[in-house]
């Protein structure tokens, strides 16, 4: 008995222009974010949260910490990320997500044709 | 391989950099800023092939990773993520010289061999050019011009470098050897002793008689009495009244010295530091200020921070006018003691709106007035004011700011150093567009004085509704604050990302000298209505509170100062801010 063939490869997302309404993969929302500038907005919004929820001064608390404790001269920008993503991410206050989410849901809903 | 960008020090090359530079010419980056875009202007910068292109990993077809860096050499685009799988990192080791890429969505640049950012002079100014000057429309050489104007040109009078000047220990001159061996009387002798160890008070602390309704007066006083360096200055006798008259007195011909504000604060601190308890009248004092400040001669209730400010000007003044030689600049603090205590630079940038164009300007000031924000809707959020040492905050509301319901002292300083959007009533004239545009303005601090005080406008008056209020709603304050976030350094980093600044290097802040950190010593508190209050001053010594209400000083609870209404606070950098010792005036 003969293997299914392997599935075919995803179609690139800005070509096919009567792709069936099927939900939007990551790639596709993304790019319509980016084109229509709502990502940027959305950035700064997040930016503007979770500087007032104090995010990120706990974030640069954690940096300077790790720096200390290493030394100034060694450390690295990627040492940086790789330390305080697993927090970082975690501590994102429920509330950002949602309203974060609630924009997306809404932009999706508005563009959708 | 990266150092404090804050610092004198430039960021030192990786060597990659370094290799990078030494093969592409003198201007290795000069088609990376060519990709520069900013939208809206004054907003971030981005690096773009194309004004729309969507960034996209040459490898896997990414576009929604979170780092997409651009390779430098060849513009291929890779993603970065060190954790699953780095492509720009796979770029770099399996090409040669193209280790130097460029973060695409913050335009700076990164070393993928170094796994860390770098720093390009020339880059960086681009990058800030561009965010600064709309450049879609017109080509970067008009654009330039004007930056450099604002920018990285010419440096206002008041910013010149200050000469250092070895240390060397102090030996004391033939003068001051005889006076040594002579007449000098250790300070805490038997006899001595007793006088201040009697009541276990610190020095200095003496109470000033109201002389009818000069509470204000004396609260001011009492808190630069304890100002640290404006004491050291007078006890050190860096003003001595005896030469100063005399010296006037020659001038001048005649007996009557003239005024001089410094000789009578000589002559307060003289009469406060003696050891002598009972509590002084400053009428002398009083006598010469009305002299000054003939407007305000009168026994009706003043301003203290009116008086605080026409206090500083006269210890100016006097000084000024000795001065024949070369004059200082403002700000520069050098002219007078009160200057070189209280005096800070401001900086302040207005951004055109619609062109992008930034014009920056620097003032000296001698203190920093906040408004306190009107009471926002209190929505149950009042009651957190009433437990003053236990906050409780909302879970997505970490710091107490004004959604919170208490105004803060922090609050106030962020709200003074936030971009603001003047009103289409204040359209302000712009030099590229030439016309009055609506207009984006920012505040910032360019130099820390080393006393830094803040006034609180508690007091309203508004001239079209001719009337005037007192604003008694309550402000938080900390003992101990870190100016950092309120430096020009600070800010324009939030604006413009993690890079070098054309106007950085040798001339940076003089702020960089000093640490950012202050330490609160003086509260000056109003209680009552406008027309009929009263001034105390709470004064921290050997981290005690002293409560000054004019000829009475009680030790109080750092709970009584902190529930108070702060109208002046006054902080001193935390390097001049000593603990005295316990143990002093007992043997």
């Amino acid at each position: 008995m003969s293997r299914p063939p392997p599935p075919p490869p995803p179609p690139p997302p800005t070509t096919n222009k009567d792709q069936q309404r099927q939900n939007p993969s990551l790639q596709e929302i993304n790019i319509k974010l980016i084109q229509s500038g709502e990502k940027e907005r959305l950035k700064e919004l997040l930016r503007e949260r979770l500087l007032e929820c104090g995010w990120i001064d706990e974030m640069k608390a954690l940096c300077r910490a790790f720096t200390r404790k290493k030394g100034r001269n060694n450390v690295t920008v990627d040492d940086l990320v790789h330390v305080i993503s697993p927090k970082g991410r975690a501590s994102i206050p429920d509330s950002v997500k949602a309203k974060l989410l609630q924009r997306i849901r809404a932009f999706l809903a508005s563009t959708a044709d | 391989m990266s150092s404090k960008i804050n610092g004198h020090v430039s960021p030192q090359p990786c060597p990659h950099l370094l290799v990078f530079r030494s093969r592409n010419g003198p201007k290795p980056f000069r088609a990376l800023q060519d990709c520069i875009r900013v939208k809206p202007p004054g907003g971030r910068a981005a690096i773009r092939r194309e004004p729309t292109e969507v960034p996209r990993c040459g490898t896997c077809e990414e576009s929604s990773r979170s780092r997409l860096y651009a390779c430098v050499a060849c513009a291929a685009v890779f993603c970065h993520a060190p954790l699953l799988h780095s492509h720009a990192s796979d770029h770099s080791l399996s090409i040669p010289g193209h280790e130097i890429a460029v973060d695409v969505d913050r335009a700076e640049l990164f070393c993928c061999a170094c796994g860390d950012q770098v720093y390009d002079r020339d880059f960086d100014a681009a990058v800030v050019l561009a965010q600064t000057v709309n450049a879609t429309a017109t080509t970067s050489t008009s654009g330039s011009t004007a930056m450099q104007c604002s920018v990285a040109g010419s440096q206002p009078e008041n910013l010149r470098k200050r000469r250092r000047v070895d240390y060397r220990p102090w030996e004391p001159d033939s003068g001051e050897h005889i006076s040594r061996g002579n007449q000098s009387i250790p300070l805490l002798d038997a006899a001595n002793a007793s006088l201040v160890s009697s009541t276990q008070q610190p020095w200095g602390l003496r109470g000033l008689n109201n002389l009818g309704n000069t509470c204000f007066m004396n609260s001011i006083l009492q808190a630069l009495l304890h100002t640290p360096p404006l004491r050291n200055y007078f006890l050190g006798d860096r003003h001595n009244r005896y030469y100063c008259q005399q010296k006037n007195g020659a001038i001048n011909g005649t007996k009557n010295s003239r005024l001089c504000l410094a000789c009578d604060m000589d002559a307060l601190f003289s009469a406060v530091f003696s050891g002598d308890r009972t509590p002084y009248s400053p009428a002398k004092f009083l006598y010469s200020w009305w002299q000054h400040a003939a407007n305000l001669a009168s026994y009706e209730q003043q301003d203290a921070h009116e008086f605080f400010i026409s206090m500083l000007e006269g210890i100016h003044e006097k000084v000024e006018k000795d001065k024949r030689k070369f004059q200082s600049p403002a700000g520069s603090g050098d002219c007078c003691i009160a200057h070189r205590v209280f005096s800070g630079i401001l900086r302040s940038d207005v951004m055109c709106m619609v062109c992008g164009f930034t014009s920056t300007t620097y003032d000296p000031c001698v203190d920093i007035s906040l408004d306190l924000e009107p009471n926002q809707g209190g929505s149950g959020k009042s009651s957190s004011a009433k437990s003053l040492n236990s906050f409780n905050v909302e879970a997505d509301c970490m710091r107490p700011n004004q959604n919170c319901g208490i105004s803060t002292l922090k609050g106030c300083l962020e709200r003074f150093t936030r971009a603001e959007k003047l009103g289409s009533d204040q359209k302000l004239f712009c030099q590229k567009c030439q016309v009055r545009q609506e207009s984006l303005k920012q505040m910032s601090i360019r130099k820390l004085p080393l006393v830094s005080c803040f006034h609180v406008k508690r007091f309203e008056h508004s001239s079209i509704r001719k009337m005037s209020r007192k604003v008694d709603r309550y402000l938080q304050f900390p003992f101990s604050l870190d100016m950092a976030p309120y430096l020009s350094s600070s800010i324009l980093r939030s604006r413009f990302g993690n890079r070098i600044f054309p106007f950085d290097g040798d001339e940076q802040d003089a702020s960089n000298d000093l640490s950012t950190e202050f330490e609160l010593f003086a509260v000056v508190t109003h209680s009552g209505r406008l027309d009929a209050g009263h001034y105390v001053t709470y004064l921290r010594l050997s981290n005690q509170w002293y409560k000054c209400d004019d000829a009475w000083i009680t030790q109080v609870n750092e709970s009584i100062v902190r529930a108070a209404q702060g109208y002046m606070m006054f902080y001193v950098q935390k390097v001049l801010y000593y603990k005295e010792s316990e143990n002093q005036g007992t043997s």
